[in-house]
Formats: C-alpha cells, structure tokens, sequence
C-alpha cells in the first residue's frame, strides 16, 4: 500500500460506487420521512416514540440481516416469520425446563438447523429458495401451533426481561445488540474470504466456483444464519412481552425483504450492503410508526408498506437499466 | 457485379447485399460487406472467427438492423425491423436449437408461426401439411409429430427448423454452422435435405468453417474478413483449398504470430500430464502431457471434446477414468479448489457466464483466484498489494480503474486480460485457457498471444483449446487434436498446417468407410493397411490397420514419422502403382493416392504385406479405393 499515491489509494474493496450513492439516497429518504412524521405528529419525536421505535427496529433488525446474507447470493427465505413463531414457542417451552441461557442456545440452535436444511435443499439438491422456503414457512407455522397447544405460554421468566431491559453505558442492551450486530456482519461481508463469496455466488455463481471459490458452502450459510438470528429476534420479542405466541413473527419476512430491497440489494443478487439494509429497517419502521401515529387502520398498513416494496424494486430497475446503458 | 459465365440461365439474384456495415458498441463487425445469392444455389459464406459471417446472416435473418448499404430482396429494396419481417417475406434461418421451444411438440414448432395468428388452429390440416413438408424433403416419417422437441437428438431439432421454415413458404434458408453438432451419417442426410431445397429453386446460405464440407455441397463462395468481403460469390469448383484458407485468413494476418524463436522444450520436465482421461459421455480416452516453458494447442471440431478434457482436469467436471499428474503428484479431482492451490490455473471458454463476477469491481475480479485459493479467514488482499501493482503495469490498465463498477465495460480483449492475469497472481505452474480469443477483435488478439508467449517463457506450461486452426498452428509448439473424445494425434506444429489438421480432426466416425477398407484390405490379404499424408520426407499417419504383425509399417494413427524411419521407406519414397519390396526384405508395400469426388488431395492409401505373401493385382486395390474415395 505505501507506495501508491495518496489520491490513487483504494478506498477498501466497497462494492460498486452506485451502490455507495444509493445509500445516500436511501438516507436522505430516511431524514425526509423522519422530518415529515415529526411535523406530522408532535408525538413522533418523543424520547418515548424513538425507543418504542429502536425497540420494533431491533427485531425486524436482526432478520433483515440474515436476509441481506441470502439475498446477496441471489436467494429467498419467506420462512424467516414462521421460524420465529416455532423458535419462540421452543423457547418458551424450554425456558420452563432449563435456565434461560441453554434455553435461549435451544431455540438458536433449532432456528439454525431449520435455515440448513432449507439451505441443503436449495443449494445442494438445486431447489427454488422461494419454493423451499415457502414449504418451509407452512410447516414452520404449523409446528408453533402444534408444539404450544394452540395457546400463548405465558409463564416466561422475569429473568429474560434483563436481556432488554439493562443499560449499557446508557444504551438499552438490545440496541446495543442490534449495532453490534450490524457491524460485525458489515466487517464480515466487506473483510473476509467468507463474506466476499457472498457477494461473487450472488453476482456470478459459475465464475465464483471456476476460480476455486467455496460456493456449496457459502450458498447454505445464509440460510442457516438467517434461520438462527430468527430465533435470535424473537428472543428479544418474548423478553419484552414475556409471552410467547403461536403467532408471533406473522408477516414478519414481508417487513424484512422489504427492508433489504429498500437498503438497495438487488433481488438477483451480488448486490446490496449492510449499510443500506440498516436505513431500509429504519424507514420500514418509521413508516409502520408513522401509519400508527397518524391512526391509519392496521388494515391499510399492508397496502402502504407492499406500494412501497414495489416502488423500490421499480426505481432499482429504472436506476439499473440506466447504469447498464 | 458482373455475373457469373457459368451462371445457369434461369438464375436469378434473389438476394443482393451491398456494402453493409454493423457496429456493435464500438466493435465493428461489418464494414463494409457485399454479398449475393441466386435462386437453385447453396452459397457458402466463410471466414475465420470473428469475421462477420455470423451477424451478415443475421442481418439477411433480420435478427439485426444493419446501419449502412442496400438489401435488394426479389427486386426489391428491403430494410427487415425483425425476424417476423424477414419470415413474412420468405427468409428463414436455421440455427443451432435456439429459435425452438422445447416444450412444445415438433408439430407445434414447426407451425409456430401460425399460433401467433388469430383465428382457430386446425390441427389436423397442419399435420397434413406437416407430413407433405417431410415428404419434400425426402424426410417421410422421420419426426415424431406429437413428441416434445426436448426429446429429439440435434438433428432432428434442425430438421424441425427446417420444416418451420418451410411452412412459412421460405424462399431463402440460411445455414447457420448446421454441421457442428451432427454425425457424419447426419450430415449426410442434411445435406440431402440441402440438395432437395436447391432443386426446388430455394437459394440457400451455408455457413460454415469447415472447408471439405464447403466443397462438398456449395455452388459458389463468397469469403469475409475483418466483416468486409474479400472473395465475392466465386464458383467452388475453380477454388482450392489452399486459396479459400488465404482468402480467410489474409497475408497481413501472418504477422501476429510472429514468434521471437523457436525453443524446443525437449529438455524441460513435465509440468502436467494427463492419462486415459474419460468423463462420460464426453470425454473418451484422451492423454497428453505439457513440458514446463511449453505452449500445447488442443484441437479439435465443436464437440470433439476438448472443453469437457479441460474442465475434468481442472474439477470442473467429475471424471470417470484416468488419471492427470502436476508435476509429479496425481492431481484428483475434487474441485477447482483442489486444482488451484496444486498449481493449475484455467481461463474458462465463456467469459461473461464462467469468469466475470460483474458486481465485483476489477480489482476483486483479478483477486477471485487469490480468493479461492487462499486458506485464512481474511481476504488477504493487501499481501498482493504489490503483485497486482506489477501486473496491471503490464497489462497497461491505469490504477484508477481497478476500482471501476464493472468489468463489462472494458473491451473483450482487455477482460481477457484481466481474467488471465487472475491466474498469474497466484504463479501457476500450468495455465489452462479455453478460447482465449473468443469475442476478442483481431488487432488485440496479436497482444493476448504475446502475453500468452511471455507466460510460457517464464516457465508455465501453457494449455491452449481452440477451434480456430489458425490460431493453433501459430501460437502453439505442438498440437494434441481430439476427436470424439478421444486424443489421436500428438505432433509438432512445424509439421501440420489448416488441411492436415482438419483431414486429423474430422470425426472418426466419418473414417468408418475408410476404416473398414483398410480392414478388409488387410484381412483379405493378412497385411496391414493405413492411410497417411506424404510430404518432402514426413509421413503424418491418419488411419492404420495391422493384420499381421510381420507387415506392421512402423507407425500408428496419429503418428507422425520422417520416411526413413519407418519400416518401408523404399516404397514410400517411390509410391509407384506397383508393389515395391523393400530392399532390406520383409514387406512389400502397394501406395497408393486417394483423391475426393471433387478432385482434391486426400493423401495416400497403402496396404503393406509381408513377403511371403501372394501380391493381389495393384489394378483390383486401387480400383477398391477409388471406389470408397468417390463415398467420400
């Protein structure tokens, strides 16, 4: 590196400038929403509002991130809401059996070994992730009805409301969490061998493995990442609620893709970053909170949040022809 | 242009092409091209690869628009907006399986066109007609109609193309390299098929490299260089060979391969060897081995198997036989990993699907072997800080541009670059590449053979595949050529040139009439037989087959032997119609020339015997061969 001049000296190995600007973008849009809802509701800017907010960001947080990994290699996981449901209820269940720590490594464990069996079948046996992970949802809803009786656990420890409720220098535990979190997968994804395949599976897969690249490998990691920091997101849910529900984690793959698709990742993969995944969880919640605030029926929030899915895959494919010209 | 005296009087041009350019993002791929067709002819269009034959047919297909020049159609001047414009008026092309859907049934295909029309579809007057298409073309009964074309062989796909062509009433057919993938016995029957199309008064374009077929059906010629025309619609029958490979290839084009010297590499250990390699179905039973510091040519016709060779070496393709040593050590075949880091480098054929990663900047796509090869966690990037700095001042790509957004916005040739200098990062000790000039325009291929050179002087064993004869005899010290799966010759490039390799490239299949000659020839007469190409003093051995070993002449197919090396150098030397004994005893040999129905040089057909033998009449052998040669 010393040699090269200062002004020729690569700036790390970032993905496409596009992409960088595109999250500049995407930032400004986050501002532009956060300074309309505050002149829209006086409420939106209260200390009570923006930890209530941080607080639903953390869990949709955690899954957009195993998203982002399966996203970049150009896959799917529709499964992620229902994993989060079982994973729950094993975690309620196991809570009663054994201390909060192993029972917590249960329902990770359990969420991991869903998202690799999904991920054999797409990435070994050469299965669509959309089909697989669309079976894997049914059966994963299914089975959180069947393991919790079709009724809410309740009685969960008051000893896992620590793992929301502790101040880290003045930061709550799970935002803490969450940061953390995003800075090792953005390390991950821009500084190893690991996170570099990612990227090449997504964006060329037969000239990823033609130059010796691991590609079975990191094709199936995603999923199962994305299967553990379900169970992962959910732990956080139940310890505030201190309940766990059959039901929980419903249409939360519907929040997550939106989040990633919105931080600029390309649905065919090989493109997107953990920065703009961020901005994307925030915006989606801003808007949910937004929606909310302003009293919109919960039945027109759906609509809202699918017109702006859309809308963004729609400017990406606008912005992406350009580019290709 | 003035017509043709041999011209039949009936005649006409159907199609007249004049001065037609197309530029493709800043790569010209016609500058300039005339071209005509009659009605009754089958026009041959050639050129090396790169020339334009394959965009002029698609202009005349209408699948491109061309930018200057005349189309004149039937006396008319044509300007085609898309295929559907170009079938409307009677121009159909016939290409390798592209334009079918698989899904559909053969009579569905080949009625396909009339699907996209409104109206009720009357299936059974389109079987009818169907069958009346077939019958035309001396086909009856040869296509399953309700079969889905997934489940039809190659030629039978063409023979649907062809009928579909023919339900919309084509009145001119373009030929798209229709050979590449077919049988002898298949090529045969197309051409029968081409043949009957030409009676019906149909013109028809063939185009196509492989000149013995060139010669076999075309009427007259018409060449492409550098997409423009340089041999304008010329009778075949006053054509040699030789002056259709000049006019294709071009004086001014010797000068790329210039080479500095000629090293022999004799001295130099192996760097890779490869033996009985098989992977079905593919890949038979091919061996060769390269010398460090050596560039090996591996030839051979589209589908001889010479990808499939290279990717079962590499792990890109699971072998099912065989064995391939690097440098001393058996290399399994695992993965490419496992190739990578033992020291076998590859450029795949492909360059957009198999070896750019678009969304990686160029930097990374020149550290993807580093990558895969490399054992830690991290990327390790900044250890080859200064390697890649070397490279790129090599390659003459500005170091602001490592970091640009995509590779696909570089030239072909300097993404070929960049992807072989990928595998120099890591010191490979043997560089395979697969068309390394595919897509790459003529003035920068002359730099990618002397970095190619420049590789193997530094002591890398170099691995080139190509189709392009040319490219192979210029850039490689010695050529292995394969055919169906198999290796059958190992030589020096010295000692072969265009004809030599395409007479050792062609099909062994389409030898099964000579193959059984040489066998009859020396059962019958308990001898051995064979058929070589004789020059100056050097025999290159096409086919041989030994009945009796006392008559054995001393060199197998595929060898390569100077006369007087052999066991029968007196009558090789002489080649008298008679049988010479050789003065030192032993063998009496009878050589004799084969020549092809259309007069050309075919080489030398010879059945040796030992002498105790009774001599056959010379008068009955030759008779026999002349008679397969007319087959030919």
């Amino acid at each position: 590196m010393a040699s090269v001049p200062l002004e020729n000296r690569p700036s790390g190995f970032r993905l496409k400038s596009l992409g960088r600007r595109l999250e500049v973008r995407m930032l400004l849009l986050a501002l532009v929403i956060a300074v309309a809802l505050s002149l829209l509701s006086p409420y939106f800017l209260t200390r009570a509002n923006v930890f209530n907010m941080l607080d639903q960001s953390v869990v949709i947080g955690i899954v957009a991130v195993g998203m982002t990994f399966v996203i970049l290699t150009g896959g799917i996981d529709l499964s992620v809401g229902s994993v989060a449901g079982l994973t729950g209820i094993i975690l309620g269940l196991a809570v009663q059996q054994m201390p909060i720590p192993a029972a917590i490594a249960v329902a990770v464990a359990a969420g991991g070994g869903i998202g690799l069996v999904s991920g054999v079948l797409i990435a070994f046996f050469g299965l669509a992730p959309f089909v697989v992970t669309l079976g894997v949802m049914a059966i994963g809803r299914s089975l959180a009805y069947i393991l919790s009786g079709q009724t809410a656990i309740s009685n969960i420890p008051m000893g896992m409301q620590d793992i929301v409720y502790t101040n880290v220098f003045g930061v709550p535990s799970n935002v803490l969490f969450l940061v953390v979190l995003y800075a090792l997968a953005w390390a991950y994804l821009t500084y190893t061998k690991g996170g570099r395949t990612i990227y090449a599976v997504g964006s060329n897969k037969e000239a990823a493995r033609a130059a010796g690249l691991n590609t079975l490998f990191y094709s199936i990691l995603p999923y199962v990442l994305s299967g553990a920091l379900s169970a992962v997101a959910i732990t956080f849910s139940i310890s505030q609620l201190l309940s766990a529900d059959p039901l929980m984690g419903n249409a939360m793959e519907l929040d997550a893709i939106a989040a990633v698709v919105i931080g600029g990742a390309s649905l065919y993969g090989g493109r997107g970053s953990m920065i703009g995944t961020l901005i994307g969880v925030f915006i989606m919640v801003m808007i949910r909170n937004g929606l909310n605030l302003m009293g919109v029926s919960p039945f027109w929030q759906g609509s809202a949040i699918g017109t702006i899915i859309i809308l963004a895959l729609l400017v990406e494919r606008l912005l992406s022809a350009r580019a290709a010209r | 242009m003035v017509a043709e005296s041999q011209a039949a009087p009936d005649a006409s041009p159907l199609l007249v092409m004049r001065g037609i350019t197309k530029t493709f993002d800043r790569t010209r791929a016609l500058g300039g091209a005339d071209f005509e067709l009659r009605e009754g002819e089958i026009h041959g269009l050639l050129g090396a690869n790169g020339a334009g034959k394959s965009t002029l047919s698609k202009v005349i297909a209408g699948h491109h628009a061309f930018e200057d020049g005349t189309m004149r159609y039937r006396g008319h001047d044509i300007r085609l907006r898309g295929t559907r414009d170009a079938l409307r008026i009677g121009i159909g092309i016939v290409m390798q399986e592209t334009s079918l859907v698989p899904d559909l049934s053969v009579l569905e295909n080949i009625f396909l066109p009339e699907l996209g029309r409104s109206g009720r579809l009357d299936r059974r007057a389109m079987r009818r007609s169907g069958e009346e298409i077939l019958a035309s073309l001396g086909q009856a009964d040869s296509l399953p109609f309700d079969w889905e074309v997934r489940r039809l062989s190659s030629a039978q796909k063409q023979l649907v193309e062809i009928a579909k062509a023919l339900g919309v009433r084509a009145k001119l057919l373009i030929f798209d390299e229709p050979t590449a993938s077919l049988s002898p016995g298949e090529v045969e029957r197309l051409f029968d098929v081409m043949s009957r199309l030409r009676a019906s008064g149909r013109g028809l374009v063939f185009v196509s490299h492989r000149l013995e077929e060139v010669f076999a059906i075309t009427d007259r010629v018409t060449v492409l260089r550098e997409g423009r025309t340089v041999m304008a619609a010329k009778p075949t029958a006053e054509l040699t060979q030789a002056e259709l490979i000049r006019a294709m290839v071009g004086a001014e084009l010797g000068g790329i391969y210039d080479r500095a010297e000629t090293k022999p590499a004799v001295a130099a250990p192996v760097a890779l060897e490869v033996e009985h390699l098989a992977s079905a179905p593919a890949v038979r039973d091919v061996s060769f081995s390269v010398r460090k510091g050596e560039i090996l040519g591996l030839g051979g016709l589209v589908g001889a198997g010479r990808s499939e060779t290279v990717e079962a070496v590499f792990g890109l393709r699971p072998r099912t036989g065989g064995t391939v040593r690097l440098n001393g050590r058996p290399l399994k075949a695992e993965s490419p990993k496992t190739a990578i880091r033992a020291g076998l480098g590859f450029v795949a054929e492909d360059r957009r699907t198999q070896n750019i990663v678009p969304d990686l900047s160029v930097k990374e796509n020149l550290l993807l072997a580093h990558l895969g090869a490399r054992r830690g966690f991290l990327c390790g990037y900044g250890a080859r800080e200064k390697k890649v700095e070397e490279l790129l001042a090599g390659l003459g790509l500005p170091q602001e541009r490592l970091l640009d957004s995509s590779m696909l916005n570089f030239s072909g040739g300097m993404q070929q670059k960049i992807i072989i200098a990928r595998w120099l990062l890591l010191d490979p000790s043997v560089l395979i590449l697969d068309e390394p000039t595919k897509g790459v325009d003529i003035g920068t291929r002359a730099g990618i053979y002397q970095m190619l050179r420049d590789i193997a002087a530094r002591g890398v064993a170099v691995v080139v595949v190509s189709s392009d004869f040319e490219e192979l005899l210029g850039l490689s010290d010695r050529i292995v050529v394969m055919s169906d799966g198999r290796s059958i010759a190992d030589l020096p490039s010295a000692m072969l040139d265009e004809e030599k390799l395409t007479l050792l490239a062609a099909p062994r299949t389409s030898m099964a009439r000579n193959t059984e000659l040489l066998n009859a020839l020396a059962r019958e007469h308990r001898g051995a037989g064979f058929w070589a190409l004789i020059e100056d003093d050097r025999l290159i051995c096409l086919n041989a087959v030994v009945a009796d070993p006392a008559a054995d002449p001393g060199f197998k197919a595929g060898e390569a032997r100077a006369i007087g090396e052999t066991r029968i150098p007196a009558a090789l030397a002489q080649r008298a119609p008679i049988f010479v004994p050789e003065p030192s005893g032993g063998r009496t040999t009878l050589v004799v020339p084969i020549t092809s129905p259309r007069g050309h040089d075919l080489g030398w057909v010879g059945l040796s015997l030992s002498s105790g033998e009774a001599l056959p009449s010379p008068e009955a052998i030759r008779a026999r061969i002349d008679t397969m040669a007319a087959t030919l």
